[in-house]
């Protein structure tokens, strides 16, 4: 790829340059910015996108910030008082540390899962077989489905108490619970619907394996390695950049996980805050409970729990991702 | 249900953008702004509740406005759901309703912040009260001030699957019973029926159905006057649990999985799945579900038969309906207000959709209209508001409930499945009740 965009560029270049061609090229250009009115029209062109980032980004980035030292109620002005929301969060809120809890969770479990599962299906899928195509929509679909509203109903009707999955285990005789509104089993089936969700680091994985030289592969086959020689000492190191790429994307994304939680639980976290997962808290907070400053305050110690995770995973992937060259 | 965008939608179009978004659901509020102001000229009203309440008010309402044509009115309405988390945001953006059907349980928190409207000026003028009494307009009352019109009589009933009862050859108890009662004929119940149904929905956790009235009949109310404190002993909450947890192990309520369910929703309700006869519900009444071809009947919370016992029922104001202090049409609200406090269309179209009707004029009115069922539900609403005014020993009706008193409720639902989980001792959940209780209303 990176040679193709050089190809591009040379092609631009009719001639090479001499360092005086040089300097009268730039002179040029420089003339001809200023005849088009010193060149403020691209920013014409860009300002919705600059109206974004300040209006619908950076400002309100800023705004919670200051809001998350405050005591706002949304309904009447907020009043300022320093690191009490902080404070609160970390020695008196129970709450937050079941969330915190729940999240963690959460993440260290449905994550290597996932991901585990996508690079499996993508191996199976990376072959040359009749309606491929067919197969890897298939399996990509609920990935599509997945954020939305629906699915998460549809999987509290198949986990209830009388839901399909005890119909299921009914047939092996073995009598099932409601795993939706028991403590120990609530968040695993949101876990069970995040790694369903596999399609889309499936396909990075698909992209990454297809990439792969086959020449190393005959010449591995040709030394007799097995298949699971080959997995290990070939296929994984290979794909450690795309392993990487996945692992922070996917962290990230378990961080925030809402929608799920919210329409599983009713919006409560419950049963007993089992899936009180942080976004969730987070918005009770803000919306429900009328505390918008505390949920500020929650949003950026999330906001610094993610860079940190982030930060953490690029130093340590140096010692672990290869690439190429 | 209804036409608006819910949180989740709301929350689905924030949660896009990779650590951005994990900010956005806290500051798409603050930034307001882009929110829908409202620019027309319109009336804007919004309630919540189920279909038949809903096609009930626009009935009513194009019977105003055929009467009122100026006034032209925008109407709006969902499931409670996500209705007063809509409700904050439109405030807080500044594009409020003019007129809203409002929770009697949290009239005093939206009046005190400001955002509702006194209309006490407007009373005897535009807003005809005749035949309101003062008890039930002190539901809408915060401060001495009125904020809102009562819809009728709100009183805490159980809701009583009758047929089930019946087809277990059990009879629907006495009107005067008790909570020794309750735990008899639940026991039964389970018995009768194979183990098959529980008698009555834990209620361990259930607040103003329930407690709220239990802590009543021990003279002590939920929350002090001041709203600053708990107006219960740890000693009448622990007693209370003991009940919900001797209930439980004699099988005379569900496992805490079926109650844990039904948190938040109603077709999930022990009463409604057909896993109890009894429940302290509400809401239930009209909810669907599988018992809708049940005859249904009604009971008032059981009292007494426990030591120092006095009359714990109370009578309060169904719903409201509040005009908004930043709307510049409050004089159109309180029309719209009157004429379903006092038209007799707009009476016959709601029934008792908003409650028991609260003149003496209205309840005549839609009498002889009424479905079984309803007749029913008048019939003990009005036993109860009847067996309340006579009571000598009775507490005033509760004041209003201050601000995090939704946190302290789901508190002590949570608190209760703890319990009944297994996961905490009832002592030990007390100390944290209490800890966290005093932390919701002190902070």
């Amino acid at each position: 790829m990176t040679t193709a965009k050089t190809d591009e560029v040379v092609k631009e270049q009719p001639a090479p340059a001499t360092p005086s061609d040089q300097r009268e090229r730039d002179r040029m250009r420089r003339r001809l910015a200023r005849r088009r009115g010193g060149g403020w029209w691209p920013y014409a062109f860009l300002a919705p996108w600059f109206i974004g980032l300040f209006g619908l980004t950076i400002y309100p980035m800023l705004d919670s910030l200051y809001l998350s030292f405050t005591d706002f109620d949304l309904l009447t002005p907020a009043q300022w008082v320093g690191m009490d929301n902080y404070n609160k969060m970390f020695t008196d809120d129970p709450v937050f540390w079941d969330s915190v809890h729940a999240t963690l969770l959460y993440v260290v479990v449905s994550v290597p899962l996932k991901l585990a599962l996508a690079l499996g299906v993508a191996m199976l899928l990376n072959r040359d077989l009749k309606g491929i195509g067919l197969y890897r929509a298939a399996f990509y679909l609920p990935s599509l489905l997945g954020g939305a509203v629906a699915i998460a109903i549809v999987w509290r009707q198949v986990f209830g108490g009388d839901g399909l999955f005890n119909d299921f285990l009914a047939w092996f005789g073995i009598k099932g619970q409601d795993w939706i509104s028991s403590p120990d089993t609530a968040l695993y089936t949101l876990i069970l619907l995040a790694v369903w969700q596999f399609g889309t680091p499936m396909v990075i994985f698909l992209a990454g394996l297809k990439q792969l030289p086959k020449d190393v592969y005959e010449a591995a086959a040709i030394d007799g390695a097995t298949p699971i020689t080959r997995f290990f000492k070939i296929t994984l190191p290979l794909l450690t950049p795309i392993v990487f790429f996945n692992v922070v994307l996917q962290i990230i994304d378990a961080f925030k996980t809402f929608t799920p939680a919210f329409v599983i639980s009713n919006g409560s976290g419950g049963p007993l805050n089992s899936t009180m997962l942080y976004s969730l808290y987070l918005y009770k907070k803000g919306f429900t409970d009328l505390q918008m400053g505390y949920a500020s305050a929650l949003a950026w110690v999330l906001f610094l729990v993610i860079a940190g995770f982030t930060a953490v995973n690029f130093i340590a992937s140096r010692y672990w991702v290869h690439y190429d060259d | 249900m209804g036409h608006q965008i819910s949180r989740r939608t709301l929350l689905r179009t924030t949660s896009g953008i990779a650590v951005a978004g994990a900010l956005g659901s806290a500051l798409s509020a603050c930034s307001g702004g882009t929110g829908a102001g409202s620019t027309s000229s319109d009336l804007t009203m919004i309630w919540w509740g189920s279909d038949d309440r809903h096609a009930a008010y626009k009935k009513a309402l194009a019977a105003f406005q055929k009467k009122n044509s100026k006034i032209k009115i925008r109407e709006t309405y969902s499931g409670y759901d996500g209705y007063f988390d809509k409700f904050n945001t439109n405030i807080a953006g500044g594009s409020a309703p003019d007129l809203l059907q409002m929770d009697t349980a949290l009239v005093a928190q939206y009046a005190r912040k400001g955002v509702l409207a006194p209309i006490d000026s407007y009373v005897g003028k535009s807003l005809d009260l005749t035949g309101f009494s003062k008890t039930l307009l002190a539901a809408g009352t915060v401060d001495g001030k009125l904020y809102g019109v009562p819809s009728g009589i709100g009183v805490n009933q159980l809701t009583v699957n009758r047929t089930g009862l019946e087809k277990l050859g059990l009879k629907l108890p006495d009107r005067e019973w008790t909570w020794a009662d309750l735990k008899k004929i639940s026991q039964d119940v389970y018995k009768k029926s194979g183990g098959k149904i529980y008698g009555v929905d834990d209620g361990g956790g259930s607040t103003l159905q329930c407690f709220e009235v239990f802590a009543r009949e021990k003279g002590e109310t939920f929350f002090s006057d001041d709203g600053k404190k708990l107006g219960f002993t740890p000693a009448t909450l622990q007693e209370w649990w003991e009940f919900w947890a001797d209930m439980r192990k004699a099988n005379a309520s569900p496992p805490p999985a079926i109650t844990s369910a039904a948190h938040n929703d109603l077709t999930k309700n022990a009463v409604v799945i057909g896993k109890a006869l009894f429940s302290f519900d509400s809401g239930i009444y009209g909810a669907g579900g599988s018992i809708t071809d049940a005859q249904l009947d009604f009971l008032p919370t059981p009292q007494g038969d426990w030591s120092g016992a006095r009359e714990g029922n109370f009578v309060n104001g169904g719903v409201l309906l509040s005009a908004t202090k930043a709307s510049k049409k409050v004089a159109d609200s309180v029309k719209i207000m009157s004429f379903f406090a006092q038209d007799e269309t707009a009476i016959k179209d709601m029934q008792l959709l908003r409650g028991i009707p609260p003149t003496e004029k209205a309840r005549n009115l839609i009498a002889s209209g009424l479905t079984p069922t309803d007749k029913l539900n008048m019939e003990n609403a009005d036993y109860i508001s009847q067996r309340v005014g006579k009571a000598t020993n009775a507490l005033p009706a509760p004041v209003p409930p201050p601000q995090g008193a939704d946190q302290i409720w789901d508190l002590l639902f949570q608190s209760n499945l703890a319990v009944a989980f297994g996961k905490k001792s009832i002592k030990g959940q007390l100390g944290e009740f209490f800890d966290q209780a005093s932390g919701i209303l002190g902070g």
